[in-house]
C-alpha cells in the first residue's frame, strides 16, 4: 500500500533524450497503478528526441484526483534530475519548497560544443540548483550504475534515491513495474541498480529537506 | 518474475498504467475491429504500433499502409463490405487523405470505420497546429473526442457503435497530450474481430459519377447527421457530460477539461460553478447545450486552438434568443495558439470571476539561462554523412553553399538545418522536396537545385513528383536519403522490407526500380559514409543537365545498433589531438564534447563507431577500439 499519498504529487524528470527519463516515468506509472493509485504523465514522443531535451511529468495522487497530464511552473513537488543542464533549464517548474534529486552527469549540447553558445561550468550548474534548494542532493548516478554493470542504468539508480527520500512506492511495486517494462537481463540489471540507489541515498543520509 | 502483461490479452476488469495510444489499440480489441491501417504519424503512431507488437494470434490485420490516402481507402473497402475497420493518422496525413474522405460520407459504410485524427496543439512534433475539428465540419463526418487515456479506450467502442448505427466513418479526434498520456485504465471484455459480410452492387451508393445520386446521398447525408445525438443516447454513451451547479458556465472538451477540473479545484471553486464537458464534437450536440446551458449568466469556453466550441455556443445562444457574455478565444481570454495547461486556464477563470488565484501559485522562480538543446541527427546517422557530401559537392562543382538550395522533406534528416551543418533550406510538406525545387527552376532559377527525400517520404509522396520532374525535364538532382526505415516516428517499416513488424511476408519494392521505371536521366546508388565518393557524383549530377538521382543507402543507424549491437568506437588521443575542433565542427555529433583541457572527447556509450569524427580529423588523433 501507498504510504503517503494523500493529495496528487507532481515530479519532473529533466533528461537529455536516450537518458531513460521516459522509461522513468513510464516505471513509475505502473508502480503506482499497482499501489491502488491514480496517475498520469505527460511527455514528448515521437521525434528524434534522442540527444534532445526531454521534460516528463508525472502525477500520481488518490483515485480520481490526478486529470491533467501536466502541471505548470511552480507545481513540482521533486524534480528528478539525470543530467544537470537539463535541471538547470527545468527550474522554473520547481514549487516553493520542492526537493532537487539530480545525477551528477554532464552533456554539453551540441551548440556548446560548435561554439554558438557558451557552456557553464559544471560548478555553475551545481550552484544553481543549490540556490534554489540548498539541500539539493548530487548523486554520482553514471559511477553507480557503472558498478552495478549496467552504464546506462542511471536512470534507476536516481529512482533509488528518489523513492528512498520520497518513500511514495513500495519497493516490490517498483521492482515488479521495473520487471514488467524491462524484460530479461536489462530489467535485472536495472533493478541491480535500482538497489544501488537506495543503498547510496542511506550510506549518505539522505533524507526528505 | 512476473511476465510482461500483455495490455491487449489481459482480461477484462484488468487497471493498468496505459498510454493513450496503446488505450485505443486496446479499445479496437474490445470493439472487434479487424482491420487496422495508416500511416506512421506521432502523435498517432503507438496505436498500430502495440497492435503489432502485442495482438500477433488475435486474428486482426495491422499494417502500414503506403500513406494515410491508400491507408483510408483500404480501411474503407473493407468496411463497405461489413468488415470493422480503424485508420490511423496524425493531423496533416488527414490533408493527404481528405479526398477520399469527403466521399466517404456519401457512400458510408456498413461495417465500422473509425478514424484516429490525432492534432498537435503546441506543436510539439507538428508542421502546424491545424485543428481538425474543422474538418470534420467540412467532412460531415461524426466525432467525439475522449479527455483521458480511459475515454480513449472507451470511445474507440463508442465510435464503432455510432458508425454502424448511422452507417458512417466515425473520426475519433484525440490531442498529443490524451495520446501520449499513461493513465490508469481499466480494461472491457475482448470482441471477436468483425469481417466481410457480403457487398452488394448498389451505384446510386457507390459510383459518385452520377450527380442525381451524389445530391440524393447528400441529402442521406445531413439526415444522418441529424441522428447522431438521439443515436449517442440510445448507445447510452455519455460523451457529453454536466458537472457542478451555477450560472457561471465552463464549456470545453478533451483534455482541455482536465485543465478546467484542476483549475476550478485550486480556485476553490468546486461548487457555483457548472462545467459542460462537450464529447461530441460533430454535428454539435444541441440538446446537450440548450439544456446545459440554460440559467447561464457568463460563459467561459476553455478549448486548445482555434475557437470552434465558443462559435458553435454563440451560434446556438444567437438561435435561442439568449444573449449573455461569452468569453474564450474572440475576446483574448485565451491564446489561439498552443496548448493550455492548468494555470492558464484558472488564470482565464479568475479574471472572469474576480476570483483571485491563490498566492502559492504565484512563484515566479527565475531560471538561470543554459544553451539550447536542439534535437540533432544521432551519433552514426547516415543523414549526416550525406548532408556533408551534398555540402562538399557544391563546392566541388563550382558553386557556392548560398547558390544552391538544398529542399527538405519530412524526417529526420530535416533536422540537418541546425549548426553546423545549416544544410536544408526548406521543409515543407510530404514529398515537396521534389516538386518545390522543380517549381523553382520552372520560376527561372538559373543555378542547380537539389532536392533531399527520405525513403519512406518517396514512397508515400514523392514518386508523382519525381514523375512530373521527369515528364517536363526539369533539372534537379533528387537524392533520396535511404535509411530503409521510417525512422523519425520510431522505426516502421517501409515498403522495400520483405517482412513486416507481425511477420506478414511481403514483397519488396525497391527504390531503384521505381526510379528507373520513372525514367530518370542518371542514377546512382552510394553509401553515404563513403563522403568522398558521394561528393563527387554530387558534383558531377550538379553539372549534368537532367533529372539525376542518388540513392544515399545506409541503415539508420539506432535500428543498426539495437539489432547488431555497437563494434567499435572512436576514441580521441589527447596527446595527438590539437584542440582544433575540426571533428566536432565538421559533424556535430551529440557524442562528441570538449573536455576540460579544450581537446575533443568522445562520450564512449553514445558513439557508434562510424568514424565521421575521423574523416574531419588534421592529425589523425581519432582511432577506432574495438569492442571485444
Amino acid at each position: 500500500m501507498s504510504r503517503r499519498v494523500r493529495e496528487v504529487f507532481n515530479i519532473l524528470i529533466a533528461s537529455v533524450g536516450g537518458q531513460g527519463g521516459l522509461t522513468l516515468s513510464r516505471v513509475i506509472a505502473i508502480a503506482a497503478v499497482d499501489e491502488g493509485l491514480s496517475v498520469r504523465t505527460g511527455e514528448t514522443l515521437g521525434m528524434s528526441q534522442r540527444f534532445g531535451s526531454v521534460t516528463s511529468f508525472v502525477r500520481i495522487g488518490p483515485q480520481n484526483a490526478v486529470m491533467s497530464p501536466t502541471f505548470s511552473e511552480g507545481m513540482a513537488h521533486v524534480m528528478v534530475g539525470l543530467e544537470l543542464t537539463e535541471s538547470v533549464r527545468n527550474l522554473r517548474y520547481l514549487g516553493e519548497d520542492g526537493k532537487i534529486l539530480v545525477a551528477d552527469t554532464v552533456k554539453p549540447p551540441i551548440t556548446a560544443s560548435i561554439g554558438t553558445t557558451r557552456m557553464p561550468s559544471k560548478d555553475w550548474l551545481v550552484g544553481a540548483l543549490i540556490s534554489v534548494d540548498p539541500e539539493a542532493v548530487i548523486v554520482p548516478a553514471k559511477k553507480i550504475a557503472y558498478s552495478t554493470g549496467n552504464p546506462r542504468a542511471a536512470n534507476m539508480v536516481m529512482l533509488g534515491v528518489f523513492n528512498k527520500v520520497f518513500g511514495i512506492l513500495s519497493d516490490d511495486a517498483v521492482i515488479n513495474a521495473i520487471l514488467t517494462l524491462l524484460p530479461g537481463r536489462r530489467g535485472e540489471t536495472s533493478v541491480a541498480a535500482y538497489k544501488a540507489g537506495i543503498k547510496w541515498a542511506e550510506e549518505n543520509k539522505v533524507v526528505q529537506g | 518474475m512476473p511476465e510482461r502483461i500483455n495490455p491487449l490479452k489481459a482480461p477484462a476488469g484488468t487497471k493498468l498504467a496505459l498510454m493513450g495510444n496503446e488505450a485505443i489499440a486496446r479499445g479496437a480489441v474490445e470493439s472487434g475491429i479487424y482491420v487496422v491501417t495508416g500511416y506512421p504519424g506521432t502523435p498517432s503512431s503507438e496505436v498500430i504500433m502495440t497492435l503489432q507488437r502485442f495482438g500477433k494470434d488475435l486474428d486482426i490485420y495491422v499494417e502500414w499502409a503506403v500513406n494515410e490516402k491508400v491507408a483510408f481507402e483500404l480501411a474503407l473497402g473493407a468496411s463497405i463490405g461489413g468488415a470493422r475497420s480503424l485508420v490511423t493518422m496524425k493531423a496533416p496525413g488527414v490533408n493527404i487523405a481528405s479526398d477520399p474522405i469527403l466521399s466517404a460520407a456519401y457512400c458510408g459504410v456498413d461495417g465500422a470505420l473509425v478514424m484516429l485524427v490525432a492534432d498537435d496543439p503546441g506543436p510539439i512534433t507538428t508542421q502546424t497546429e491545424q485543428d481538425d475539428r474543422w474538418f470534420s465540419k467540412l467532412a460531415k463526418l461524426p466525432t467525439i473526442t475522449p479527455s483521458n487515456p480511459q475515454e480513449a479506450k472507451d470511445y474507440v467502442k463508442v465510435a464503432v457503435a455510432l458508425s454502424e448505427k448511422l452507417q458512417l466513418p466515425v473520426i475519433l479526434r484525440t490531442t498529443t497530450r490524451v495520446n501520449h498520456t499513461v493513465g490508469d485504465v481499466v480494461l472491457g471484455a475482448a470482441e471477436l474481430p468483425r469481417k466481410f459480410k457480403g457487398f452488394k452492387r448498389n451505384p446510386p451508393r457507390f459510383v459518385r459519377a452520377g450527380m442525381r445520386w451524389n445530391l440524393e446521398r447528400h441529402k442521406w447525408l445531413n439526415k444522418q447527421l441529424g441522428r447522431v445525438e438521439e443515436v449517442l443516447d440510445e448507445l447510452g454513451a455519455s460523451v457529453n457530460e454536466v458537472h457542478g451547479d451555477g450560472d457561471v458556465c465552463v464549456v470545453t472538451e478533451g483534455v482541455t477539461y482536465n485543465y478546467v477540473a484542476e483549475a476550478l479545484n485550486l480556485l476553490d471553486l468546486r461548487e457555483g460553478m457548472r462545467v459542460l464537458k462537450v464529447g461530441q464534437l460533430y454535428p454539435p450536440p444541441k440538446k446537450f447545450l440548450k439544456r446545459g446551458l440554460r440559467g447561464c449568466r457568463k460563459v467561459v469556453v476553455v478549448e486548445e486552438l482555434d475557437p470552434y466550441l465558443e462559435e458553435m455556443v454563440k451560434a446556438l445562444l444567437y438561435d435561442e434568443g439568449v444573449r449573455v457574455e461569452i468569453h474564450g478565444k474572440h475576446d483574448s481570454l485565451l491564446p489561439m495558439e498552443g496548448e493550455l495547461n492548468v494555470l492558464m486556464v484558472a488564470k482565464a477563470i479568475s479574471r472572469v470571476t474576480g476570483i483571485p488565484l491563490p498566492t502559492s501559485l504565484q512563484v515566479n522562480r527565475e531560471t538561470p539561462a543554459v544553451p539550447p538543446r536542439p534535437p540533432p541527427l544521432c551519433p552514426g546517422c547516415p543523414h549526416r554523412a550525406s548532408y556533408i557530401a551534398i555540402l562538399k559537392g557544391i563546392s566541388k562543382a563550382g558553386f557556392r553553399r548560398d547558390e544552391v538550395p538544398i529542399f527538405g522533406d519530412i524526417g529526420c534528416y530535416a533536422l540537418s538545418v541546425e549548426s553546423p551543418l545549416n544544410a536544408i533550406w526548406t521543409e515543407h510538406s510530404m514529398g515537396a522536396s521534389i516538386s518545390m525545387a522543380a517549381g523553382m527552376k520552372l520560376g527561372g532559377y538559373d543555378k542547380p537545385v537539389i532536392a533531399t527525400i527520405g525513403d519512406s517520404t518517396f514512397f508515400h509522396s514523392g514518386i508523382p513528383a519525381l514523375l512530373e520532374a521527369v515528364h517536363k525535364r526539369i533539372n534537379v538532382l533528387v537524392v533520396i536519403l535511404d535509411n530503409t526505415v521510417v525512422a523519425m516516428t520510431g522505426h516502421q517499416s517501409t515498403p522495400s522490407w520483405s517482412v513486416t513488424e507481425t511477420g506478414r511476408k511481403a514483397k519488396p519494392v525497391l527504390l531503384e526500380d521505381i526510379v528507373k521505371a520513372l525514367g530518370v536521366d542518371n542514377l546512382a546508388v552510394i553509401d553515404p559514409f563513403d563522403i568522398d565518393s558521394m561528393a563527387n557524383v554530387v558534383a558531377q549530377y550538379l553539372r549534368k543537365p537532367g533529372v539525376n538521382v542518388i540513392i544515399a543507402r545506409a541503415p539508420c543507424a539506432l535500428m543498426k545498433v539495437r539489432a547488431e549491437g555497437v563494434k567499435a568506437v572512436c576514441r580521441v588521443d589527447p596527446e595527438a589531438c590539437i584542440g582544433c575542433m575540426a571533428c566536432i565542427r565538421g559533424t556535430g555529433c551529440p557524442a562528441m564534447y570538449v573536455d576540460e583541457s579544450g581537446k575533443a572527447a568522445i562520450i564512449e556509450e553514445d558513439c557508434t563507431g562510424c568514424g565521421l569524427c575521423a574523416y574531419f580529423c588534421p592529425r589523425n588523433a581519432i582511432k577506432e577500439v574495438r569492442h571485444e
